[in-house]
């Protein structure tokens, strides 16, 4: 795979992606989580982050901050009703999410969202960046919040997940 | 964040994951519990109220939105499929994705239970790459799956050059992903 020519890993015909695939995301996690509980669901989302996203590991290797921030760019460009400012600076890079495009369309649909659901930013992102050396670190959720990638620094406190709001 | 744009990426690489952990099993659970009774309640709910009137309503906003490239034949009768280009069996050809052994299993594994709580069976085979076709009718209907043109005439995917393979999953009034045939 080729991670240098596109920010996103994989491609479509088409621009933007299907929004009632949020659906079967959100179903996905509640499947796993009532036959594993919580920790079932967090390991599903720490391989999808280390071993799906393995391509975009690489592209954040090789590129630094510059590559993060030209990811999430082009991410949340391809998915729909998505309102996502992107901070980039040398140290840091800053997602301001105005509008979840997931929780949004979720709602929108009348469907029940699992509490957890925005913890899987946290555990798949840090799954991400662990081989660039990179962590990732949430405030908020249900539908705004704002996630900063910084270099993995052991003086930095981790992720308290109380910081991250409960769905619904 | 995982996206919509790669869901079928994810998605397909979730069989596997699944797999591993609980086998085929767990696998069609998923399908028929997460898909069919949770992701696409939308789709049941159509489909069990509205009969052939709810597979025009679900399938015609869906497949388009997913790009699809296909065809409808549709009677008060049958409800017929001829897909020419899968978008999401397409997507994971395009990207060289491959983790699960059948990604295409996926269709039955989910419209499978849903048709049987609805009333009906389902003739279907898909060649694995990105083409199949799919007859609804009534389990009350003994009516068997048309020969090559016959329903669908050139719009049968079975006419296309391309749906030559290795083999294809054949199914005939079926409800459940693992009554098939593979034929070479």
């Amino acid at each position: 795979m080729d991670t240098t020519s596109t920010p996103l890993p994989y491609s479509d015909t088409k621009p933007i992606g299907h929004a009632d695939f949020y659906f079967a995301t959100q179903a996905t996690f509640r499947f796993i989580f009532e036959r594993f509980g919580i920790e079932g669901l967090r390991n599903y989302w720490r391989d999808l982050g280390a071993r799906y996203y393995r391509p975009v590991s690489l592209r954040w290797q090789e590129q630094g901050m510059a590559g993060i921030a030209q990811y999430w760019q082009a991410f949340f460009a391809a998915e729909p009703g998505a309102e996502v400012l992107v901070h980039d600076t040398a140290d840091e890079v800053r997602l301001e999410v105005r509008t979840c495009p997931a929780i949004h369309h979720l709602r929108e649909h009348g469907r029940e969202i699992i509490p957890c659901f925005c913890q899987h930013c946290f555990f798949v992102s840090e799954a991400i960046g662990a081989p660039a050396g990179i962590t990732v670190r949430i405030e908020g959720g249900n539908g705004r919040c704002v996630q900063r990638f910084l270099r993995a620094d052991k003086t930095l406190a981790p992720q308290n997940l109380e910081d991250i709001a409960t769905a619904s | 964040m995982i996206g919509c744009y790669d869901f079928c990426g994810h998605y397909e690489w979730t069989f596997e994951w699944l797999h591993q952990l609980g086998g085929h099993d767990l696998v069609k659970a998923y399908w028929d519990e997460a898909i069919h009774q949770d992701s696409q309640i939308h789709a049941s709910s159509l489909i069990r109220e509205k009969g052939i009137e709810g597979m025009k309503e679900y399938w015609g906003p869906t497949l388009a939105d997913e790009g699809a490239v296909y065809e409808r034949t549709v009677t008060d009768k049958v409800f017929r499929i001829d897909m020419h280009e899968c978008p999401s069996k397409g997507f994971l050809l395009r990207n060289g994705l491959h983790q699960f052994s059948d990604y295409c299993d996926h269709c039955m594994g989910w419209i499978g239970p849903l048709m049987k709580e609805a009333g009906f069976v389902i003739d279907h085979e898909h060649n694995h790459r990105g083409q199949c076709w799919w007859e609804m009718r009534a389990i009350s209907d003994p009516t068997p799956a048309s020969a090559p043109g016959e329903f669908s005439g050139k719009h049968d995917v079975r006419h296309m050059p391309e749906w030559k393979s290795d083999s294809t999953d054949h199914y005939e009034r079926a409800t459940d992903s693992d009554d098939k045939t593979v034929l070479p």
